[in-house]
């Protein structure tokens, strides 16, 4: 399996030309995003941030079908979510008021990882760390360091004989480590039998089916222009994606633009205000994704990304209802 | 638990179960409370030991652990706990720490989130208005869940969340991590 994903990635390499000045380490990410998606592996893995700490199996099985990915919650109640290139299906316990929902979902990125690679190697430095081993595996450190304050950075362990990624940390400026992801036992390139991607807990059930409803960049020729002028973004943020057929519960348009440099995304969404709701006014966060809102000509205006606290701020403040200048 | 039950749980975070073993400690995991709490040292110790904290906890890591346990809502929250609406459908693809972390589909179904219905959260009379009232909110702990005190506006939040993750970040292995992990507890 290894040898195959070497083999397709050297093939993407070539197509771009990129392979005459990539690294080591510029491959080795563009490696463990292929193994992430085309290996099968089985195992757990814990998730901690701040305080808090869950364990969550995951269990993942690719073939000429495409991908399916099972996922349940260790802690608390059994959650279950399951998903394939099509649609994904969650379950809740029993007794859980679930009101079934078909919202549209995003295609996100288009598949080229590898470009996105080139655009962050402006705004990243990559260095190999150390060999080590994590859940009993001998791993590659990968260091992925901003240039600035205005973006995370990442360390990652890889797998050296598969490329699956490991155990990655989420670090800020200071090199603290704000989240991190690691498996503590895994599994990997073995078959996963039909039985283990069914869902075993019973509860209420939903399913949402994928839709093509957002544009990405490269296909937004006669996209609609936008009213919103972003007067800031850190350096190396593009436009990725737009779109503006997400709904609201009480049925108000929202208009989503994304902004990337590559590793990291900015989602700046507009809701036209449709009745006496509150908004945030300020910033909050959840783990490591912070959020910065505003009411700008009586839309809401909320900027999320997994990005410092003083980001989404700056470019919340940078905002402007074009009509109204 | 008994010892048996004890050194099969450290063996899953050293990664050394497989097969029947992986198989046990797993559904020992999701029936016995005591068992999770017990997995949960077990690997906060063992990050201790490979280095996986941050400087700020390796100083104080006693206290930092005694509150981790005491915040973790697997460990105090009974299984009986009443259920929790997902608000906002989705998917949660890609994210737990965006570049690698990030990517599958979203699991934001898998978060629980609030208790009440969409119905609950609408007003009884839609009467638009000029400016919604403002809400000043100031950035708190790091938290799994979003620092904020209204409802509805955590509701937006995770709305908006689930639609930014089909963005966030690059690989997809531990694509739910976050949404999984969100804190039910509070």
């Amino acid at each position: 399996m290894r040898a195959l994903l070497h083999v397709a990635i050297s093939c993407c390499l070539l197509s771009v030309g990129l392979i005459a000045h990539a690294d080591n380490e510029v491959t080795l990410l563009q490696r463990m995003d292929v193994a992430a998606k085309q290996l099968n592996y089985e195992g757990v893995f814990s998730y901690r941030t701040g305080k808090t700490m869950q364990a969550i199996r995951i269990i993942h099985r690719a073939n000429q079908q495409g991908e399916i990915e099972r996922l349940i919650s260790l802690n608390g109640v059994v959650r279950e979510v399951i998903r394939n290139n099509e649609m994904m299906t969650c379950i809740y316990p029993e007794g859980k008021s679930v009101q079934p929902d078909h919202r549209p979902l995003g295609r996100g990125f288009p598949g080229d990882f590898l470009n996105r690679l080139n655009l962050a190697s402006d705004y990243y430095q990559f260095a190999l760390g150390r060999e080590e081993r994590v859940a009993g595996h001998h791993t590659q450190e990968l260091k992925v360091m901003p240039i600035d304050n205005y973006r995370y950075g990442y360390n990652l362990w890889v797998d050296k004989d598969t490329d699956l990624l490991l155990q990655s940390d989420l670090v800020d400026d200071h090199d603290d480590v704000l989240e991190t992801v690691a498996f503590s036992s895994v599994e990997m390139g073995h078959d996963i039998p039909e039985v283990l991607l069914q869902a075993q807990s019973q509860g209420n059930e939903m399913t949402w089916n994928r839709a093509e409803h957002v544009m990405a960049i490269k296909t937004m020729a006669n996209k609609a222009r936008s009213l919103w002028q972003i007067d800031w973004m850190p350096e190396g943020f593009t436009l990725v994606a737009q779109q503006n057929r997400l709904k609201a519960k009480n049925g108000a348009s929202i208009e989503q633009h994304v902004y990337s440099d590559g590793l990291n995304s900015i989602s700046i969404f507009i809701e036209k205000i449709r009745a006496q709701h509150t908004h945030l006014r300020g910033g909050s966060k959840m783990g490591t994704t912070n959020a910065f809102g505003t009411i700008i000509n009586t839309h809401f205006v909320t900027i999320v990304g997994e990005v410092p606290q003083r980001t989404v701020e700056k470019v919340g403040n940078s905002i402007h209802y074009i009509e109204n200048e | 638990m008994t010892a048996n039950q004890n050194e099969l749980l450290s063996a899953l975070v050293d990664g050394e179960l497989k097969g029947n073993e992986l198989e046990q400690a797993l559904q020992l995991l999701s029936t016995n409370d005591t068992a999770r709490a017990q997995f949960q040292r077990h690997q906060l110790v063992s990050d201790v030991l490979h280095g996986h904290v941050s400087h700020n906890l390796a100083i104080d890591l006693t206290g930092r652990i005694a509150d981790a346990l005491l915040d973790e809502p697997a460990i105090t929250l009974p299984t009986k706990r009443k259920a929790l609406v997902i608000p906002f459908p989705t998917q949660f693809w890609k994210q737990a720490t965006g570049l690698a972390l990030a990517a599958s589909v979203g699991a934001l179904a898998v978060m629980g989130v609030t208790n009440q219905s969409q119905s609950q959260l609408m007003p009884v009379t839609a009467v638009a208005s000029i400016e919604a009232p403002a809400q000043p909110i100031t950035v708190a702990q790091a938290g799994n869940r979003w620092t904020v005190g209204e409802q509805e506006v955590e509701q937006r939040l995770n709305t908006y969340l689930v639609n930014h993750n089909e963005y966030a970040g690059a690989s997809s292995v531990f694509s739910y991590a976050r949404v999984v992990s969100y804190d039910v507890g509070q």
